[in-house]
């Protein structure tokens, strides 16, 4: 599980670091959803139980949020260096910022605390088509990677993002940043965990695959 | 750096061994570089400056093309050569992208270093022959996979090939390679892998 993404009180982030560390973050998301490619799409389809997301659900799930946070990151980025924005040595998360994401954030030792209702427009579809949401949630996190390096040539106090809520509420781009990786570390722990009960019963082939 | 430099060694010595006095020439023009993933190391329009060895990570070269879309040519992975070939022996601009698709490790150098090497060793000038031939033998054996044969057959081949970029890189840099969409691919990809 990536280091970064648990429970945390810290008022302030060293910018180098904090974009180094959501950097590696991503590329650890990458890595295993590259791996994920070759499962069959069974597996990445099969739910867990009743009343709980499939692999793809989850992947879904996140990719909505991506298709809205990551344009708009980066338009509000593109706008802010037209402007002049320059990067600053220290962040500090603002108190809304640092309670959404907190409230993402599994505990320390990597349970979720609160089950949340997920907002209608990012409720997953009955049966995603596995690939292209698992393609899609690929290429979301390599444009993620250009987006954090891009994110080191402005200031991540000043540029504000628009809640996918509500454009009234705007958070730092740091803030939305860690918001939007804590969100993910939450699903991608919901997606192990599907993958782990199903991969038994669903995908002899694929674990013998796996060793040979 | 000195396993490095044996890596490369060893490709040399595979390609056409070196005198060791020219071997100690050639070793000492490299500096190690790393790059992390989804990073353009060579931009269309630029000249390529270096030449790399790489040691750790796949990079491939791409062209945009009119559309947008890009159209991935050639993958690189340990332990070869890599770069945009033809920007760099001929120093003008690149009309690809190069860049990497996993965090990378390479020895590079410079074109005027290697240049000024060239004229002065005759080994190291049949050398680099021997590596480009190599390299448009595998440029014209590519043209004649894309002409003659299936969709199927070419990830028939490349999968025997190089099994291991199936689960290092995003499978859609595979497919644009091959030529197929994503449904083909995997479809097909399913059928070599569970057979």
């Amino acid at each position: 599980m990536p280091q970064l993404l648990t429970k945390t009180t810290r008022t302030m982030y060293q910018t180098a670091q904090l974009l180094e560390k959501l950097h590696n973050d991503t590329e650890i998301f990458l890595q295993q959803s590259i791996q994920w490619q070759l499962l069959p799409t069974t597996v990445l389809m099969a739910k867990p139980g009743p009343e709980r997301w499939s692999m793809a659900q989850c992947l879904q799930h996140l990719n909505f949020y991506g298709d809205y946070y990551l344009p708009a990151m980066e338009r509000a980025m593109r706008e802010a260096q037209g402007k002049g924005s320059r990067p600053t040595p220290v962040f500090h998360p603002g108190w809304l910022g640092a309670w959404f994401t907190n409230l993402m954030l599994p505990q320390a030792d990597g349970s979720l605390k609160s089950k949340m209702q997920s907002p209608k427009n990012a409720v997953p579809s009955a049966q995603p088509d596995a690939l292209a949401t698992l393609a899609a949630f690929i290429e979301q996190q390599e444009r993620m990677l250009q987006l954090l390096d891009l994110a080191r040539t402005v200031n991540l106090n000043a540029i504000r993002v628009p809640i996918s809520l509500s454009r009234w509420i705007r958070l730092k781009l740091g803030d939305t940043f860690l918001f939007y990786l804590a969100h993910h570390a939450r699903h991608i722990r919901q997606a192990e965990k599907a993958l782990a009960a199903v991969l038994p019963i669903a995908a002899r082939p694929v674990a013998s695959a796996k060793t040979g | 750096m000195q396993s490095e430099l044996g890596h490369l060694h060893t490709l040399i010595h595979v390609i056409a061994p070196l005198p060791d006095a020219v071997w100690q020439d050639f070793a000492a023009v490299w500096q190690p570089f790393d790059a992390r993933r989804k990073t353009i190391l060579t931009a269309a329009g630029e000249t390529e400056k270096y030449l790399y060895f790489v040691v750790e990570g796949v990079q491939r070269a791409y062209a945009l093309r009119e559309d947008g879309k890009e159209s991935t040519l050639v993958f690189t992975y340990p332990y070869s050569f890599s770069g945009v070939a033809d920007s760099f022996l001929l120093q003008q601009p690149s009309r690809y992208f190069f860049e990497t698709l996993t965090p990378s490790r390479f020895l590079r150098t410079t074109f005027r270093q290697i240049d000024e090497l060239l004229l002065k060793h005759p080994a190291l000038e049949r050398l680099f022959r021997l590596a480009v031939s190599q390299t448009l033998s595998g440029v014209l054996t590519r043209q004649v996979e894309l002409q003659s044969l299936s969709a199927e057959q070419r990830l028939r081949a490349f999968f025997s090939r190089s099994p291991h970029l199936f689960q290092l890189i995003p499978h859609k840099y595979l497919a644009e390679y091959l030529g197929m969409d994503a449904t083909n691919f995997s479809k097909f990809l399913g059928q070599i892998r569970f057979a």
